[in-house]
């Protein structure tokens, strides 16, 4: 499990996160939604320990703050909302800087292959000749996806779970290939890993998350299960805006519909 | 039906490695190990004297005792006194300055960053213009100590201080700005050589002798004993550098991201300066300001290989110190039997490239 407890984040004299609570477990996908610039972000990127925190995360019973980088790359992958690439790879060299930190959980031998596998579960097979500046957007994030997927290819190692932290991973997506890395998130669950993920889109969120983790303005609005936190109430006062939630009777599902003044 | 899964197979078959550029990286590193050999070789027998490229591989293979092609004691002086140190010496500059480009490049995240470009060699050479005019004053307790050493720890100094500051100025939160980097650069080498200007007025007219001949970058003051000083220090960053190329592979996604695999970022970034820092002291310690090869190196090869540090920072050492070795035979010939200094022949062949570096890129730089 990951876990974090009371963390706050101050950059220069604002602070932007306080005092959040939070757990994913293994086999879950647990979301984060709320309004931009609500914090979403910014509490992932403590999460991963790429910035200093107040408060306290544990990654699988451990202090985060007493792992070394290698150790941490050992257990989680970030798949970043955007990402600059300097120089002209090509995508399976992009792809394979996944192994970069060393133990994907696969022998040597099958860590060759790696690339192509994974390029093939986000649907890019055929792609690792081309050079990454020269795909679209869509294609960028999902050979960004394929580099994570690299990194913790296997669910569980040594019998500790690993961790997929997603930072809205199909904001340029296709509905088909949405639902592909939904698809390869909620996989990743089921083999015994975990995932965070924060996404836009509330019917997205409320098909695919076990817990939802609902933010606004830096704090910790609500969490639960999608049927307890996607009421009405709730998402119009957090989004500020009119909203209607309803439930799709044949499988139990929250979806939430906008509406303007004038409907 | 059957057609096509066989044409699919063929595919598979074909492009099983596609987008993997090691072994054609690999290749080129080859053939770039050949082409040193030649233009070492070709350094030892072209100059003013005709000791023959055909003696001195006969002597090499049977001996000094074979008949009239065997060298006299005078070519023997003249290539192993005088052409082969100068060999050395340009061949670990070259290396230097290539692999310290590259490392830079891929430290800023940025294609256009170079020790000479971005002040870094200027900040080197103030380091050497102190201590050559003031070793006997002010510094005489350092030069006292260090000895021979003095002179490549002073340009060391030098232009770590610059590096350090160029890096806190141009970078903020993970990302370092191009245009903050190359203006910071800018403002950095003129502060160096506004200093170092102070430092050659009040030299007396010896001291003024060796750093006109320095300052304009020449490979003709080569001696043993001079590799003898840079040549470890430039040995050893080189050697550190291998280290660097995964996590600066890591790096091209960004601070952030190489964070997240694994990388030690901090620790990474400072060897990186550290080691520029001392590759480009030492470098211009011995051989002044020759510009421009450590940004055609790397990008020459970028072209040939890909950005993969593993391969590019191996063959930009080969490439760097073949190309450096080029330069100082035209150095050396083209206005014989004066030379021309060496940085005014890479400056001739490199502007102009880094013009057309620019040119191709118009519109991609977020200047």
């Amino acid at each position: 499990m990951i876990e974090a407890r009371g963390v706050s984040v101050t950059i220069g004299n604002k602070r932007i996160v306080s005092d959040i609570d939070f757990q994913v477990r293994p086999g879950e996908i647990a979301t984060m939604v709320g309004p931009n610039g609500s914090g979403k972000t910014t509490f992932l990127k403590a999460l991963s320990g790429e910035l200093a925190h107040g408060g306290q995360v544990t990654v699988n019973g451990r202090v985060m703050g007493a792992m070394k980088p290698a150790e941490l790359a050992a257990v989680r992958a970030v798949l970043p909302q955007a990402t600059a690439l300097a120089f002209p790879f090509t995508v399976r060299e992009i792809v394979k800087l996944g192994l970069v930190g060393g133990r994907s959980g696969v022998k040597a031998a099958e860590a060759e292959r790696l690339p192509e596998r994974a390029l093939a579960r986000v649907d890019l097979a055929g792609f690792a000749g081309r050079l990454y500046q020269e795909l679209s957007g869509g294609e960028q994030q999902r050979v960004q996806l394929a580099r994570v997927l690299c990194q913790v290819w296997t669910p569980v190692l040594d019998g500790a779970p690993r961790y997929l932290f997603l930072d809205e991973p199909v904001s340029s997506l296709d509905i088909k290939h949405q639902l592909i890395i939904m698809g390869i998130a909620r996989e990743f669950a089921e083999g015994g890993g975990g995932v965070v993920a924060i996404l836009h889109d509330l019917n997205l969120t409320a098909m695919v998350s076990d817990r939802v983790f609902v933010m606004h303005r830096g704090r910790l609005a609500a969490s639960g299960t999608p049927r307890e936190v996607l009421r009405d109430d709730l998402m119009q006062s957090v989004f500020d805006c009119r909203l209607s939630v309803g439930v799709l009777p044949s499988a139990d599902v929250p979806f939430v519909l906008p509406q303007t003044a004038a409907l | 039906m059957a057609e096509q899964t066989l044409a699919g197979r063929i595919g598979m078959g074909r492009n099983a490695n596609e987008g993997d550029r090691s072994a054609r990286a690999r290749t080129v590193l080859l053939a770039l190990g050949g082409f040193l050999a030649l233009t070492v070789l070709f350094s030892l027998t072209s100059g003013a004297s005709d000791a023959s490229a055909l003696g001195l591989v006969r002597e090499w293979l049977f001996g000094s005792t074979v008949g009239d092609a065997a060298l006299s004691a005078r070519d023997r002086l003249i290539i192993y006194d005088i052409r082969l140190p100068r060999a050395v010496m340009g061949a670990l500059v070259g290396a230097a300055l290539a692999v310290s480009g590259a490392v830079m490049q891929g430290l800023f995240r940025n294609p256009l960053a170079d020790p000479g470009l971005i002040g870094v060699s200027a900040g080197a050479g103030l380091g050497a213009v102190s201590m050559i005019v003031l070793g006997a004053g002010a510094l005489a307790p350092v030069s006292a100590l260090l000895g021979a050493f003095s002179l490549p720890m002073a340009a060391f100094v030098g232009g770590l201080v610059t590096t350090l500051v160029l890096y806190q100025v141009a970078t903020r939160h993970g990302q370092t700005s191009v245009a903050t980097m190359l203006l910071a650069g800018i403002a950095l080498a003129a502060l160096a050589m506004a200093v170092t200007g102070v430092l050659i007025f009040m030299a007396d007219d010896r001291q003024l002798r060796d750093l006109t001949f320095w300052g304009l970058g020449s490979l003709a003051g080569a001696t043993w004993q001079k590799i003898a000083a840079v040549g470890p220090v430039i040995v050893l960053a080189l050697a550190a550098m291998p280290f660097l190329a995964r996590g600066l592979n890591a790096l091209a996604l960004g601070e952030a991201t190489a964070g997240h695999l694994g990388v030690p970022v901090q620790r990474l970034k400072y060897t990186a300066i550290v080691g520029v820092a001392a590759a480009v002291g030492a470098a211009v310690a011995v051989s002044g300001g020759i510009g421009f090869v450590g940004i055609v190196v790397p990008h020459l090869l970028r072209l040939m290989i890909g950005p993969d540090n593993r391969y590019l920072l191996p063959a930009s050492a080969l490439l760097g110190s073949a190309l450096l070795l080029l330069a100082d035979a035209v150095s050396r010939t083209i206005v014989a039997p004066a030379e021309l200094p060496i940085g005014i022949v890479t400056a001739l062949a490199g502007a102009p490239f880094f013009l057309w570096i620019l040119l191709r890129k118009r519109g991609l730089l977020d200047l």
